[in-house]
């Protein structure tokens, strides 16, 4: 069991390289920098551990792979609350009740997001990323969903039904 | 090897996923993320017995610990899975577009469809449902003991990655 040191060593290498990358070098798409350093410590891992234990038998097979999902679930578990709870809605929201009293009223927080003219800030962040990702086209106030949007909403939708989740995008 | 390990962790997947499935269609208004971890947890020791019939060979000890880590870690990876079309607002506009007449909406239309309000108010209710917030008569917002840890945390964590606004 002490080899699952090796998946918590990887994840706080992952943590303080990605801490160094948004602090340092400010990085305009951090993703790559963490989906790259994520896939380097799992080849690091898997050089440390075959040889401290050779896969001689199944068992240390067995522990490879635990040791290499483990790390993975961790580092995407830190990428998770870097991207969907600090930059996320749910965490917006409780950043600014947190930090601005004058919000903590229902109508003033929805007014607060609503702006005063044009899209709201929820839209005016994701819209542009869209259209520059090649997910929607978006001219003149019109949007449209491209071939890649579509594979993806297609996939969303499957998961909608096969889970239950309604409409999805955190309404109950 | 490694490839009959890989095998076991996808049928552990396709396990765990299946029985989310069933769940969740059989009680849609209870929360999917208790759920996978009922279901992962629940089944761990399935895969703490299965090491003859999946493998094909019995492992020692520490193997079969091994093998019920890589059944947690799939539902791990089941439950991040899940908080993409549960959670994000992105796949929900996607989604909007799909089943829009034409692939295509106005922005207004879009607002119109799925509102900041909406969005709002129901991320409100789930913050409330989970304690993290208290909201009286008045519409007045309260936060917790919960929701101050909540808040201390982003906060602090939005600091120390230096991001400035998001949203």
């Amino acid at each position: 069991m002490i080899r699952l040191l090796l998946p918590l060593a990887g994840v706080v290498a992952f943590f303080l390289l990605s801490l160094a990358t948004v602090r340092l070098a400010r990085s305009e798409q951090p993703r790559r920098f963490f989906l790259a350093y994520a896939a380097a410590l799992l080849v690091a891992t898997s050089a440390v551990y075959v040889q401290v234990w050779p896969l001689d038998s199944l068992d240390d097979s067995a522990g490879l792979l635990s040791c290499l999902l483990l790390q993975a679930l961790l580092c995407l578990t830190m990428w998770n609350s870097f991207y969907s709870l600090l930059w996320g809605f749910s965490g917006g929201l409780m950043h600014d009740l947190y930090n601005e009293a004058p919000l903590r009223h229902v109508d003033l927080l929805i007014r607060s997001y609503e702006g005063d003219a044009g899209l709201d800030r929820i839209l005016a962040r994701r819209l542009p990323n869209l259209a520059a990702g090649g997910y929607i086209d978006a001219r003149d106030g019109i949007l449209r969903l491209r071939w890649k949007g579509r594979v993806i909403a297609l996939g969303t939708l499957v998961a909608f039904k096969t889970f239950s989740l309604g409409m999805g995008g955190g309404i109950k | 090897m490694l490839m009959s390990l890989v095998i076991a962790a996808l049928a552990f997947l396709l396990l765990q996923t299946i029985l989310v499935a069933v769940l969740s269609a059989l009680r849609p208004t209870a929360n999917i993320y208790i759920t996978i971890v009922v279901v992962s947890l629940v089944t761990a020791p399935i895969a703490f017995v299965a090491d003859r019939t999946l493998l094909g060979q019995a492992l020692g000890g520490d193997g079969r610990l091994f093998l019920a880590m890589i059944h947690l870690a799939v539902g791990g990876f089941l439950f991040h899975f899940m908080t993409l079309p549960d959670r994000s607002v992105t796949l929900r506009i996607l989604v909007e577009l799909l089943i829009a007449p034409g692939q295509t909406l106005s922005t207004d239309a879009l607002t119109r469809r799925y509102s900041v309000r909406t969005m709002i108010m129901s991320r409100l209710d789930q913050l409330s449902a989970a304690r993290f917030i208290e909201i009286a008569g008045d519409q007045r917002i309260g936060l917790t003991r919960k929701g101050l840890w909540f808040g201390w945390f982003v906060t602090g964590g939005r600091k120390l990655f230096g991001i400035a606004s998001a949203n």
